[in-house]
Parts: C-alpha cells; structure tokens; sequence
C-alpha cells in the first residue's frame, strides 16, 4: 500500500471513477423509483415525494455527521441516544419543566423560549461529542468502545432526565422546525440539504476537509506530514454531536413528543445508509453525495414498500438484501478500479 | 496541551465518578434495609415483606406507571418493600434479575416476563425456590404453581377496537391498521380481536396494515405513506397510544380529519380524546392491574389465602368522550 492519492498538500482533481460506486447507488436509487412508480401513481404524487424526503432529513442531517466519522475510519454508535437526551432536554428548556404534561400544554410556552431550547439541544449533542471524542482521541480508546458506551450511557441520561416520561405538546412556534413548510417544502427537508451542501463544500473543498481525508487513508502518514491527527479525531465527534443535538431537536419538534425512547437503532439505519452510499468503513474514502443518495435508498424502500402495502416482514428482509447487494456492487466497482 | 488533557480527563473521571455515586445512592435505599430491618428491629417490630417487581423495561411508560402504582399500594397495605427489577427490554437480564430474586430469598415476586419462552422457565426456578409468584399484564405459559396471573385480555380491546369501528361505518369503510413491533405478544392479540369484529362484517376493507413498532416516530411515518397512496381513508385503528398520536400529526399534516383510535389509555392520548383529536383509546386499567397482582400475593403470604381464580381479567374498555370519567389516569392530565 503506498499512500493515498489525496495528501492533505496536493489539491485532489475530480476522479470521477471516485464516484463510480456512488453512481451504482443513484443507480439502484433510480431503478427503485421506476419499479414503484409503475406499480403505483401515487408514488411520485409530490406529496409523496416530500413525504420521503421529509422522513429522511432526520435521519439524513445525522447521516451528515456521521460521514464526518466514518471517513477518519471511525464509528459512532450512541448518536441514537444522544439525540434522545438532546430532544428531552430541549423540550424541558421550552416548556420549562420536566413533567409528561405540565405548563403550557398545547397552549402558550411558559419556559425559557425557543432559541435557548434549540441552544440547548445542540449543547447537548456537542458536550456528549466532545466527552467521547476526547476519549477517543487522546485516551485511545475505540471509538466502536467508547460510543457503544455512549449508547447505552446517553440513553440511561435520557431516562433519568424524564424519569422515564415522554415531554409533549408544543405550540406551533416549535412544531414548525419538524412540521412546517416553506412553499410545497418542509423545513427539515431544507435544514437537512442545507447541511448536507455545506459538508460537501467543507470535505471538498477546505484544507480541514482534505485533513480528514489523509487521516483516514493514513494517519501515520497524516501525523508524518504534520497534521495534527487527534485534534481531527477529536473534531469529527463533536460534528457527529451537534448533528445528534439539532436532530433530537428536530425529531420532537416533528412528533410533537420529546421521548426517552426516540432514536433506538438510528445508529445501523443512518450507518447503513453511509455505507450504502459508497463511504467505506476503514476511512479515507467516500463522501456526502454518495451518503444523500444512501440514505434516500433507505428512505424510498420503506415508504415504497409501505405504498404498496407490503407485509412489514417481507420489508425487513428486502431491505436487508439491498443493503448488502448495494455495497457488494461498490466493492465490485471499486476492485475493478485498482 | 498536555496539562488541559490531564484535567479535562480528570475531570471526566470525577465526573462519572459522582454519576455513578448518584445512581448508586438511588438504588441503594430497595436493595440495602434488608440488612438494617433484620438486625436493628428484632421481634417486636412487625415483618417487612419483600416482594420483588420486575417488568421488561422501565423505559416503557406503561410499567413506570404500572410502578408507580404498586408502591401506592404497598405503602398503603404497609409493611411492604417493593423491589423494582427493571429488564431493560432485555430478556437476559430480565432472568438474571429473576435469578436474583432466588438468590436473595425475597417473599415474594410479582413479574411481566418480556418475553414467554424466554422467561418462563426461571419463573418456574422461582417458584420452585418456594417464593409465590403472580404474573401480570403478559402471560408465562407452561409455568405450574403460579399463585395467579392478572392481566386485560388484549384480544378483548381488540374487539372493543373492532366494535368501535363498526358502530361508526355501519356502512362500512376503508381504513390503515397500524400494527405492533412484529412478534410481540401484545401486538398479535390486538390485532387478532380487531379482526375477530371486522372481518366477519363484511364491509371492512383494511387497505393498509403496516408496522409502526409501537412506536410514535414509526406511527407518523407509516400513516405519512398510507395516506399518500390512499387519501380516502376513513379512519385509522392504531395497537397503541404512540402511534395513534403518530397518527395524529400525520393526519394534521394532510389535512385529514378522521377517527382514530388507540389503545393503553395514557394520559396524553386521553388529552387527545378530550381535544377531539383522538377518537377513543382503549383503557386496560394497568393500575387496577398492578394492585390487583399485589393484594393477591401479599394476602397469600401474610394470610395464606389463595385468591378465588388463578386468572384475573380485567375486562378492557374503550374510553371515549362519553366515557371519559371512567378512565383510570385521568387525574394526570392538565384540567
């Protein structure tokens, strides 16, 4: 193995054959839409369209953070969580209190306004990233160890925070996040491609963005060239965090319910959906676009399969299938490039 | 640099230091007066009696409120110590939680086995360890010396499901089944009693019967998409009060108004029912339950009477705005 074409100096011309696995997803992506498009209309009503799109963005802004993570070769499991703490703490600054259904029920909010609940969230997510990728990055423990206890010790934090409740009702201030729409748009639908455009111009185009890059394809070879390597570790779970916290914002905001039990197994789905889209597990290669196209794989199966009332048990294994075919076919592309 | 490390780590360490103390301090007050009750009030004072509570996962507001309940109770009956054993919707921990309570020679175990084949056959280890045993809300099957089971039949609120249905389409309709988590005992039951009412009337046609895994996220979502390809449905059944709200925002969304109906009874459902938004919700008195289940085994081991049936149904109810008094946690919602 001699290093990575990518060193974190040269300036990475567009390899298009790079974006050959990502193509085999939009490809499936599309060979998909036509089969149930044909089968049934109603699938590319618009309604339905931004249906799609909207059931994805959580799932995808959290898909963004993670292919921050997966890149440098890490993993980070406890953004299910997270995003649960995240959510109930943001409900509890809103409404102002912890009870299932106290003050300002469906009426108006006597807590602490919306900017210091979003504020919060996001507080949340990026404290929890930066505890765990400071574990990861400077006490070097596995990131796969370390989020696995993330994962369980977030959850029991978002547990103990409700006493086991669910903090709902919100008014429509708050609901808008998650509900709302912008013309014929959701709103999360753009938070989420807003985001997602913005990590595609940081990994594509920043230095940061080339440096994590290297550290992924090499971090001996990163650390050699002088990059500070654990800083950019250290980096990419705080990015996973914030996504977590602005998600578990989003999600309460979208179910109108902030739950302790919200996000169980969001990590496989959103991790699923990186991989699908061409990221590989060991680092260095991948990026958004193919992560977009990934998780609207996932998203257009299960509401797909939904149109067409397909039993919920033929669903998991057809979308366990399609998963492993999906990424079987990178592997082919990508050996056929060497 | 290296400095801030070292007190950034430290101060993680101490950190979850304190967390840990601070979980361990609450446990500690079920687990430890076992010691101090035995040694410091010899004779005179009258026995505790430690019953252990275990239900699948705490995470669930269902068992928190079913808790809740039975510690209400035993501080009434008095004398009583509740041990709450929490699965963490983990059958293995579930039986090494029921292992314990053999270990530790409680007086007696009320128990929601997670899981039936999984569970069951350490219940029957608990029993024949000679500590009474009621099971409650889920049954374990093939267990022999169990003092009583007390439970609402689900296929039961199933049918008043069903029942609700018909009276509100005579003519019949089209509507979504928003499913269980695939497997689960509950979520089979319900459904069955759905369809026990509506398929032998005729008219019925469920055009989409999808999974929402018990779940709210799982309930919009899957409402989402049905109403998508069937924007003429006329009323949505769903097997729990997580995806009928679910459902609710989904239907808001589209612009829908119709029926909905749920099941458990929570207090926010039934916030629901009285705004309108929620047809009705089937009630299963899960604190009726939990009461229930104590008085038996604390009458069996401080009488030694045996309850009359060994099989105690509460029969469960469909709580609309006409019923709405009868509901069991009413006195949770905001006036």
């Amino acid at each position: 193995m001699t290093m990575k074409q990518n060193t974190p100096s040269a300036p990475r011309p567009i390899d298009w054959t790079a974006y050959a696995s990502q193509l085999g997803a939009l490809g499936v992506l599309i060979a998909i839409c036509i089969i149930f498009a044909l089968i049934e209309p109603a699938f590319v009503s618009s309604r339905n369209i931004f249906n799609v799109l909207r059931q994805v963005s959580i799932y995808g802004l959290l898909a963004v953070g993670m292919t921050f993570v997966i890149l440098t070769g890490g993993i980070d499991l406890s953004i299910g969580s997270l995003l649960a703490l995240a959510g109930l703490v943001s409900a509890a600054v809103y409404k102002g209190g912890m009870g299932l259904l106290s003050a300002g029920t469906a009426g108006q909010a006597e807590g602490f306004g919306l900017i210091p609940a979003i504020a919060a969230a996001v507080a949340v997510g990026v404290l929890g990233g930066l505890l765990q990728g400071t574990a990861i990055a400077r006490l070097k423990v596995p990131p796969f160890i370390v989020t696995l206890g993330g994962l369980t010790a977030f959850r029991g934090g978002a547990l103990l925070f409700s006493s086991g409740q669910p903090i709902s009702t919100f008014t429509d201030e708050y609901k808008f996040w998650g509900q709302g729409m912008v013309g014929p748009v959701p709103v999360p639908v753009i938070i989420f491609l807003g985001f997602a455009l913005l990590a595609y111009v940081v990994l594509r185009y920043t230095r940061y963005g080339r440096h994590l890059y290297a550290v992924g394809g090499n971090p001996e070879a990163a650390r050699l060239s002088g990059l500070n390597v654990s800083r950019i570790v250290l980096s990419v779970y705080v990015i996973t965090g914030f996504f977590a916290g602005l998600s578990g914002f989003l999600l309460s905001s979208r179910l109108n319910s902030a739950e302790q039990v919200a996000g169980v197994g969001y990590e496989l789905t959103v991790i699923a959906g990186v991989v699908i889209g061409g990221t590989s597990l060991f680092g260095g290669e991948g990026g958004i676009f193919g992560t977009v196209i990934g998780i609207l794989l996932i998203g257009v199966l299960s509401n797909g399969l939904t149109l067409l009332n397909v039993s919920p048990y033929y669903q998991q294994i057809l979308v366990g299938l399609i998963i492993v075919f999906a990424v079987y076919l990178d592997q082919l592309v990508k050996r056929r490039r060497r | 640099m290296r400095k801030s490390f070292a007190m950034r780590s430290l101060y993680i360490v101490s950190s979850l230091i304190v967390l840990l103390a601070l979980v361990l301090a609450g446990c500690a007050p079920s687990a430890a007066p076992s010691e101090g009750s035995e040694a410091a009030e010899p004779a005179a004072e009258a026995k505790v009696y430690r019953i252990a509570f275990s239900v699948p996962a705490m995470s669930f507001p269902f068992f928190v409120h079913m808790e809740k309940q039975v510690r209400d109770e035993a501080a009434k009956i008095g004398n009583i110590e509740i041990i709450t054993l929490d699965g963490q919707d983990n059958t293995t921990k579930q039986v090494a939680d029921l292992e314990g309570v053999i270990a530790l020679g409680y007086d007696g175990l009320i128990v929601s086995p997670r899981t039936n084949e999984g569970v069951a056959p350490v219940i029957q280890q608990v029993i024949d360890a000679g500590i009474p045993v009621v099971t409650i809300d889920r049954r374990a099957d093939g267990v022999n010396g169990l003092l009583a089971h007390v439970g609402a039949d689900n296929v039961l609120g199933g049918e008043a499901q069903g029942a609700a249905i018909l009276s509100l389409f005579p003519e019949g309709a089209k509507i979504i089944e928003l499913l269980g988590t695939p497997g689960a005992s509950p979520a089979i039951d319900r459904s069955a009693g759905l369809h026990n009412v509506i398929d032998p009337a005729g008219n019925i046609e469920v055009v989409c019967q999808q999974t929402g895994n018990f779940n709210r996220d799982g309930g919009l979502t899957v409402t989402e998409n049905c109403l998508a390809s069937n924007p003429d449905v006329q009323a949505i059944v769903a097997a729990n009060d997580d995806m009928a709200l679910g459902a609710i925002e989904a239907a808001k969304a589209a612009g829908v108004a119709i029926p909905i109906i749920g099941f458990d009874a929570l207090p926010e459902a039934l916030l629901a029912v009285r705004d309108g938004a929620l047809y009705g919700s089937v009630e299963q008195f899960p604190g009726g339950q939990s009461r229930t289940a104590l008085q038996t085994i604390v009458n069996f081991i401080v009488a030694g009477t045996a309850p009359a049936s060994d099989v105690v149904l509460l029969t469960p109810k469909l709580i609309t705005t006409e019923n709405f008094d009868e509901a069991e946690r009413i006195g949770e919602i905001p006036q």
